[in-house]
């Protein structure tokens, strides 16, 4: 494995590797892996709330023993699976389309990609119920009008029912993020050699493509085999009518009992730190000894792949995709912020505007508006500084505790999103730094940071995967320091991932609500946290129209990124 | 002489009358005038709570997500007073858990509590987190005994001082779409046992603490678990965790018998001429009654005590109690607030016995002890 820190002169390398090692170590290991151990420790405390600790089992024998919690395991697992397979091939053709190949309109449907992930999943899912419900959903209306459709051919309270709802609102979207920055940086040289060699496009992908971004493919499927382990809100939704239980909806319903069951959760929860475990293993076993070099400092090139004839129908079937996927949902969505009642067509007068009126007339609206975007400011900002400097260290690989700092950087995501929250506020209360970090902006702001760690750091680490140690090896003897080389060499390599990334962890600030819901104040109220108290208090057409708005924000940051940071960085496509 | 003698007498006579109606008097406006004074104590001592209220800038209020709050209480406040309410909303579990913590690193944030009877009583009275209410009140609309139904604010927890219950309203068994289901239909409980209605009967998920699994303990401790299998394993009822979905399926008939819909979410949908019935009680099962949108009580250690005082004070008289029970549509137990727009099947009547889901043993103990009971036979039953 080629790497980067191998490349820097020993007694340099030594010291600001180990101090940036031990200041990465230090700060994960008190930003995750104390809470972690603060929530496991509580999961043995078998003793009533606010008396006198006494430590036990009771907690993990009264969630295991549980006959429904394997059941829930099990129906978790496979829904995973199922809408992993199908999502990480679409993912990775869609990816390579956009990033490697000449099909028109790919920054189109780039864009298309980034505005279907951010769009609000709850109100999603009500649209998907309105399209596909056997009694009234609109679809199965329309295929009833069918001479030869006896039955409805749809039917969302189902095992498939989840799966598709799930492919149509994360399973691709996202994926289709992470990976188009990672191809992009994939030379043509080596496409190039395959195709004089007789390969034809397929081969290329299959062959050349695919293997020198496994790095970044494993990590995605981790990933995203992670998050379907912990989503519940669509199972909540479409799973709960037909008795499907998932485990995360165990784990939810232990946090929300009165009293509540925090330490049953943990003890359902750590289930997650043994997969990720299993997931670690597997991911090194699969990595150990290869190299995934792409960018190194001989003849560079981005040519794209032609794909001829081929193109028009590349991109038809991106749009078909994109159309059927979410702007048949959206438009309900969009109907729903302007009906009256959510899907209620047959009303006197089903339209109007007054939930967006309500909203904006709603006092707490603009105090939650400039929250939101201070905090989702923030967190982009320290999420490219803090895992950029993660990432280039992982990639790397000479830091002595890369394994223990990859593993704390997997914590956030396998501890469900509201006990993560419960560890971090305890371990802001206990520090001195309390005054500035509760319920404040800021201390929202940590947590955010801290929450997107999984998705930032791999994504980092695979960019830096993919630079040679020449780039860094010429800068240097040419007489350039190390930080001239980061900023004038690496960084502008990275840029198209540090764009993904400062998205990503803008958009998640703007929506996240687990995260912030213990640890805002009045003052620091997110919009995230107005849309839980619409939905919660049934106001879903308000919710809509706020989850719109979210959207709108993001896609209009979205769209200045990419018209004015991205060119300045020379990473900008021409479509 | 004799005249003179007579004169004086009726001169003494006349001094007599005067001075005993002079005592007759002060004897009567005594009275008015120590209420004048204490009125004058009352007013000094509101005046100077309420100038150290805006001191302190702001009371910490914690509750479930509300729209009343956030779109009536809040603004009101802060226009009368000059106080601004910060409004904290979240799941109780997840609040109690924030403020456990807080607690525990001596952080006091919180003022006020509106909150369930669930949290209430088993978390927030038992782990000593209040401070009694009880002398805060000092408002007269708030304390005199003509103003309350019961002749006196209603402090629920045992000692009568720490928790305030200003609402009593009918709550709903059930509510049923008539162009689906006949009210007849469904006179008695037994009644929705019938095969017809297999697969028509949606509930807040039953397996889980909230309105379905409470209802369900109701059914356990008053029909007996014969009752509950039938109807929550072999009825199949469809369940669901989110209330706007079973409200949905009510209006459009999949399933025209909910058994956990909201008379607030219901409400917009019968102005909208959907034929929905709300049913309060049934041959077999009596009426019920609740306290809810909420219990107030105040915390201890309260980090702004005048303007917790000011906002208890407010919020328990008429204005605040009517401004939720227009928005909740819940009966009082104020004597003075308008309840022309409720829904009077809401409004308890004198005679009838109620069942009280809010009645302090049955939510500290009763209920528990039945949702546990349900649980376990719903786990027996492989409901599916």
């Amino acid at each position: 494995m080629t790497s980067i820190a191998a490349t820097a002169p020993a007694g340099i390398r030594f010291g600001r590797f180990r101090l940036a090692e031990f200041g990465a170590l230090l700060f994960f290991t008190l930003m995750m892996g104390l809470p972690v151990v603060f929530l496991l420790l509580s999961s043995f405390n078998v003793a009533p709330p606010s008396k006198e600790a006494v430590f036990g089992f009771g907690n993990w024998s009264r969630a295991f023993s549980d006959p429904g919690t394997l059941s829930a395991l099990w129906m978790s697992f496979l829904l995973s699976v199922t809408y992993l397979i199908p999502g990480m091939i679409l993912s990775v053709i869609m990816a390579w389309l956009i990033a490697r190949t000449d099909m028109p309109g790919r920054n189109l449907i780039e864009f298309l990609c980034w505005f279907a992930y951010f769009v609000p999943d709850f109100p999603l899912v009500l649209a998907w119920i309105l399209l596909l419900d056997p009694s009234f959903g609109f679809l199965n209306s329309a295929a009833a009008a069918l001479p030869f459709v006896q039955a409805p051919l749809f039917n969302p309270y189902s095992f498939w029912g989840i799966v598709w709802v799930h492919l149509a609102t994360g399973g691709v979207w996202f994926k289709v993020m992470l990976l188009t920055p990672i191809f992009r940086r994939v030379g043509a040289t080596l496409e190039e050699a395959a195709r004089v060699a007789g390969a034809n496009n397929l081969t290329v992908l299959w062959r050349i493509s695919l293997p020198v971004i496994l790095p970044a493919v494993l990590a995605v499927a981790a990933l995203s085999f992670i998050r379907g382990l912990e989503s519940f809100n669509t199972e909540l939704l479409l799973g709960t009518p037909v008795g499907i239980y998932v485990y995360a909806t165990r784990i939810y319903d232990y946090t929300r009992y009165e009293p509540s069951a925090y330490g049953e959760a943990t003890a359902l929860g750590s289930v997650f730190l043994v997969v990720l475990a299993i997931l670690a293993f597997f991911y090194q076993r699969r990595l150990k000894g290869k190299k995934f070099t792409v960018v190194t400092g001989q003849g560079y090139s981005t040519l794209r792949v032609k794909l001829g004839r081929w193109r028009y129908a590349a991109l038809g079937g991106c749009l078909a995709y994109f159309a059927v996927m979410m702007a048949l949902p959206l438009s309900f969505l969009l109907l729903g912020s302007v009906m009256r009642r959510y899907g209620f067509f047959n009303l006197r007068s089903p339209f109007s505007l007054v939930h967006w009126q309500n909203l904006l007339a709603d006092p707490l609206f603009f105090l939650a508006l400039k929250n939101s975007l201070v905090i989702a400011a923030i967190t982009a900002l320290a999420s490219v500084a803090l895992y950029s400097t993660i990432g280039y260290l992982l990639a790397g690989r000479k830091i002595r505790s890369a394994p223990l700092l990859e593993m704390l950087t997997w914590l956030p995501w396998v501890v469900p999103g509201i006990l993560m929250s419960l560890g971090l506020l305890w371990m802001f209360l206990a520090t001195p730094l309390r005054s500035l970090l509760y319920g404040s902006v800021w201390g929202i702001a940590l947590a955010l940071t801290i929450k997107e760690s999984p998705v930032c750091t791999q994504a980092f680490k695979a960019a830096f995967l993919q630079l040679g140690a020449e780039l860094e090896e010429a800068a240097r003897v040419s007489g350039a320091s190390w930080s001239y080389t980061y900023r004038r060499i690496l960084a502008p390599l990275v840029a198209p991932v540090a764009a993904t990334v400062g998205l990503i962890s803008f958009g998640s600030a703007l929506t996240s609500i687990s995260t912030p819901v213990l640890l805002y104040s009045a003052r620091s109220r997110p919009l995230a946290i107005l849309l839980m108290e619409y939905s919660f208090t049934g106001e879903v057409e308000r919710a809509a129209a706020l989850g719109l708005l979210i959207t709108a924000i993001v896609s209009v940051i979205m769209l200045v990124g990419r018209k004015f940071v991205l060119p300045l960085t020379g990473s900008m496509e021409k479509g | 002489m004799k005249n003179k003698g007579k004169s004086k007498k009726a001169k003494g006579k006349r001094k007599d009358t005067m001075e005993l109606f002079l005592a007759t008097v002060v004897f009567l406006l005594l009275p008015l005038t120590a209420a004048s004074a204490q009125q004058k104590d009352w007013e000094k001592d509101w005046n100077q709570t309420l100038a150290a209220a805006k001191k302190e800038g702001s009371v910490v209020v914690v509750g479930s997500p509300d729209p009343v709050m956030r779109g009536d209480i809040i603004p009101k406040f802060q226009a009368r007073y000059g106080v601004p309410v910060e409004f904290l909303a979240g799941r109780s579990s997840e609040i109690v858990a924030r403020i456990r913590t807080e607690r525990a690193a001596g952080i006091y944030s919180v003022d006020v509590f509106l909150s369930g009877p669930d949290t209430t009583a088993t978390v927030l009275y038992p782990e000593k987190m209040l401070d009694p209410l009880k002398p805060l009140l000092v408002w007269p609309e708030v304390v005199e005994a003509s103003k309350w139904k019961k002749g006196k604010p209603r402090l629920v927890d045992p000692e009568e001082k720490f928790i305030l219950r200003p609402f009593s309203s009918v709550s709903s068994l059930l509510f049923i779409n008539t162009d689906f289901v006949k009210p007849e239909e469904i006179r008695a409980a037994k009644d929705l046992l019938n095969p017809k209605w297999k697969g028509k009967i949606s509930t807040e998920d039953p397996t889980t603490t909230g309105a379905g699994a409470n209802l369900a303990a109701r059914f356990h401790h008053q029909l007996g678990a014969d009752f509950v299998r039938k109807l929550y394993i072999e009825q199949r009822p469809v369940s669901t965790r989110e209330r706007r979905q079973f409200t949905d399926w009510l209006a459009r008939g999949t399933q025209p018998i909910c058994l956990n819909c909201r008379e607030d979410d219901v409400r917009p949908l019968e102005k909208e001429g959907f034929k929905l019935l709300e049913v309060f009680g049934l041959t077999d099962l009596g009426p019920g009654i609740n306290g809810s949108p909420w219990l107030m009580s105040v915390a201890n250690r309260a980090p702004h005590p005048n303007a917790a005082k000011v906002f208890v004070n407010w919020m328990a008289s008429r204005e605040g109690i009517e401004l939720y029970s227009r928005g909740y549509g819940s009966a009082t137990l104020r004597t003075d607030v308008d309840e022309s727009f409720l829904n009077p099947g809401n409004i308890p009547r004198a005679g009838v016995k109620y069942f009280d889901d809010t009645e302090w043993s049955w939510v500290v103990t009763g209920r528990q002890e039945n949702r546990e009971k349900v649980w376990k036979l719903l786990k027996e039953g492989k409901r599916p």
